[in-house]
């Protein structure tokens, strides 16, 4: 017989700390999480101590990394820079929400508007939108225009894939039972589809935006007079690493306050989605 | 005068596909449902019986044959003919009480008229204590008569029921089971009930159409023996038993009667 007692009873006593797929205790949570953030400002620490300043291959220390930040903030550069990306960000790729989310409504409603709609959308998709740059500039010369549309390029044709996969995942029972209690199909589509879509929709929107900020960087690189990523250039040309660390620490932090936003805006506008 | 049936299906058959690869689900049936009848279609897999009540629901189309409701012909899905699913098809972000309300909406009922309706519905199903529930928070069972109700609001001609206890455990399928009989006494509703559990079919229907599977025809149609106002005594009445074991032997496929001779 195999022995399954090792002394003190039967069975394999459940792991609290790597318990698999189990729901870890919030004090074991909040603490991984903390060990997880000391651990790379530890590796950061080491880092600026091995690599010192001075070499090509230097890793700038916190407080110089800090002490660039507040420069850039005192000199108002910080704000403006911040506030150009932003802006370009926030029309860029709500303009492709906006429409990408309609088209990929009406994919996912009707097969008449996939079949019309996939080929173009499949082809234009695998054109590398960074690849439209130099078009886009000759087109739409240099100001916010380009940018703008290189974001919305970048971004638009997953947003409508996915979101026409979102809509083709409502459950045709759904769809049936508002039939049989007389609605017609635009109050399916505002009623059910849109609200059984929604929680997908925001999730669409959140693994895009990474996205939409790496156009942001392509457009900001080759032509722009201000902006998060043109000031990381200008601090090639100085080699202020530091300036770059503290700018890529801006990216950073705002992707992280994005997500959490729409995670945040998910739970909150479909609660109902949340378990199961 | 002959009175035309709340439901008449005539000479029904469907097929899928085309050419020599279809396959016909349907062939040849023919049932009606009188006016405040409570009528059973029993069958195995396969026989095409989900099929027939989403062609009476308007929600599949039929091959050639007629499905009429009071002698219209039915072109599509509509209010007249509440459906209740086995997979309760609730709005998981709508509360009991906006699920059973989105029949009156989408009828344009005004809101003051919707609260009593809603309010009366959900006091037959006995769920006034969970209105602002959400459905994922519900067993099984109540979660099926939210369904009920919400196929009662727009007090349709006909329900149509496919295996709607057919995905709960025993003990909440007969309290069900009585709980429709209640609701279909108290509200004289004409009711059309798919089902493969056949004692089931006898408590609740007054007529059983049996079908044959695969192609789906009707194999024969059983007159229940009693009355509207039936309880749970009917269970160990001889009629019923002997009713049960006939219908089971009917459903039985002839791969499943060679088994039973060779034993």
């Amino acid at each position: 017989m195999i022995s399954t007692s090792s002394g003190g009873g039967r069975g394999r006593r459940q792991s609290t700390l790597l318990g698999l797929r189990q729901e870890l205790p919030r004090s074991y949570r909040w603490a991984a999480t903390f060990g997880g953030v000391l651990a790379i400002v530890a590796l950061w620490g080491l880092a600026s101590t091995v690599w010192a300043t001075g070499t090509s291959f230097s890793v700038p220390t916190f407080a110089s990394t800090w002490d660039a930040l507040v420069e850039m903030e005192n000199d108002g550069t910080l704000f403006t820079d911040l506030a150009a990306s932003l802006q370009r960000v926030v029309i860029g790729y709500g303009l492709a929400l906006a429409f990408g989310v309609a088209i990929g409504v009406l994919m996912g409603s009707f097969g008449s508007a996939t079949a019309f709609l996939e080929p173009q959308v499949g082809f234009l998709r695998y054109i590398p939108a960074s690849a439209l740059t130099p078009l886009f500039l000759i087109w739409m010369g240099i100001d916010e225009t380009p940018k703008v549309a290189l974001i919305i390029a970048g971004t638009i044709f997953y947003v409508i894939l996915m979101t026409a996969d979102v809509v083709r995942a409502v459950p045709m029972a759904l769809i049936n039972a508002a039939y049989t209690l007389g609605a017609g199909r635009l109050t399916i589509i505002r009623r059910v589809i849109m609200p059984h879509s929604w929680p997908g929709i925001i999730d669409v929107a959140r693994i895009n935006l990474a996205a939409a900020w790496l156009m942001l960087v392509v457009a900001e690189l080759l032509a722009a007079q201000d902006g998060l990523a043109f000031r990381i250039i200008r601090a090639q040309r100085f080699r202020a690493i530091d300036r770059m660390f503290a700018l890529l620490l801006i990216f950073g932090l705002l992707g992280l306050a994005s997500d959490l936003f729409l995670r945040w805006l998910r739970k909150r506008s479909a609660p109902w989605a949340e378990q199961s | 005068m002959t009175t035309v049936p709340k439901v008449r299906v005539a000479s029904l058959v469907k097929r899928f596909g085309r050419g020599p690869q279809a396959v016909t689900a349907i062939d040849g049936i023919d049932l009606h449902v009188a006016t405040g009848e409570l009528v059973c279609i029993v069958g195995a897999s396969g026989c095409g019986k989900s099929t027939l009540l989403n062609i009476v629901g308007g929600l599949e189309t039929l091959t050639t044959g007629d499905v009429e409701i009071d002698g219209e012909p039915v072109i599509g899905p509509g209010p007249d003919r509440g459906m209740v699913f086995q997979s309760y098809s609730l709005y998981p972000w709508k509360t009991v009480a906006e699920n059973v309300a989105f029949g009156l909406e989408c009828a344009k009922v005004p809101r003051k008229l919707r609260a009593p309706r809603v309010a009366e519905l959900l006091d037959i199903m006995a769920l006034t204590e969970f209105a602002d529930r959400l459905p994922g928070e519900l067993s099984g069972g109540m979660r099926q008569r939210v369904a009920i109700a919400r196929a009662l609001a727009p007090e349709p001609d006909v329900l149509l029921l496919d295996e709607p206890f057919g995905a709960l455990d025993a003990q909440t399928k007969k309290a069900m089971q009585d709980f429709l009989l209640t609701v279909w006494q108290r509200t004289d509703s004409t009711i059309l009930m798919v089902t493969h559990d056949v004692e089931e079919s006898i408590y609740l229907s007054q007529r059983i159409y049996v079908l044959t599977s695969r192609p789906g025809r009707v194999g024969s149609i059983i007159e229940v023996p009693f009355g509207r106002n039936r309880g749970p005594t009917i269970k160990r009445d001889p009629r019923f038993l002997d009713l049960r074991d006939e219908i089971e032997d009917l459903l039985l496929t002839p791969a499943d009667r060679d088994d039973t001779n060779q034993t």
